[in-house]
């Protein structure tokens, strides 16, 4: 894996023209945002913050796709504990 | 008892987290010619042989459903033999839902199969985090802990 992310990084910055420290730069800034939406619906889901700060936090499109996420898996568990 | 037909989404994250036999939960699996032909075009898991299931024919024509074509097939394959759809795209599962088809995903697989004694609770609940983090699922980790928990209470 370790070898993969180097070569990935040192492909990235040659195809890009840029050092690959700024690559880095920008991966640590993706991977944060990811983890910080992660946080932000769990919170909701775990009903430790509403809908309209969620909103605000993460985005509209974002909360909507996983209430139906939620409700995708809630059918599905209820159905298999159940059928 | 389950009737149920697949489109190759169940199909290739089950076989990803090396729980396709599970499929054979279901009292009675079909699967639509097309997926099959979807599968055949990246390469059908070998798995998928050791589990039983009948291959069908579906006439899509006029569903008027934006789909792809095997989903497209599965949803009319189960909608004209009352079955259960198993996907785990969300637009067929909202497709299906708006033609009153019962639908589920391998999510609802693997919590049968709890049920149905042939998958202990935790292990049902540790392929369930696989499904999230080997496979292309929809599902982000929040909401398969959320479902992990509803197992749990269960």
């Amino acid at each position: 894996m370790a070898t993969d992310l180097t070569e990935r990084v040192q492909e990235i910055a040659e195809a890009r023209g840029i050092p690959e420290s700024e690559i880095l730069e920008q991966a640590l800034e993706r991977g944060v945002e990811d983890l910080w939406v992660d946080l932000v619906l769990s919170r909701y889901i775990d009903d430790e913050i509403d809908r309209e700060t969620a909103i605000n936090l993460v985005g509209r499109d974002r909360v909507k796709r996983a209430e139906q996420e939620v409700q995708a898996v809630e059918d599905d568990v209820r159905w298999g504990l159940n059928a | 008892m389950i009737l149920a037909v697949v489109d190759a989404g169940p199909i290739i994250h089950l076989d990803e987290i090396d729980a396709l036999a599970l499929l054979s939960v279901v009292d009675e699996l079909l699967i639509p010619q097309t997926v099959y032909q979807e599968l055949e075009a990246g390469m059908v898991p070998p798995a998928l042989e050791t589990i039983e299931y009948e291959l069908v024919e579906s006439d899509t024509t006029g569903l008027g459903v934006e789909l792809d074509p095997g989903e497209t097939a599965a949803l009319t394959v189960a909608s004209e033999r009352a079955a259960v759809l198993l996907t785990d795209d969300l637009a067929a599962r909202d497709a299906a839902n708006d033609r009153d088809v019962e639908v589920h995903g391998s999510i609802g697989i693997l919590v049968l199969a709890s049920t149905r004694g042939e998958l202990e609770k935790s292990a049902a609940a540790e392929l369930m985090r696989a499904l999230q983090t080997e496979t292309s699922l929809f599902v982000t980790d929040a909401v398969v802990e959320h479902g992990i928990s509803l197992l749990d209470e269960s």
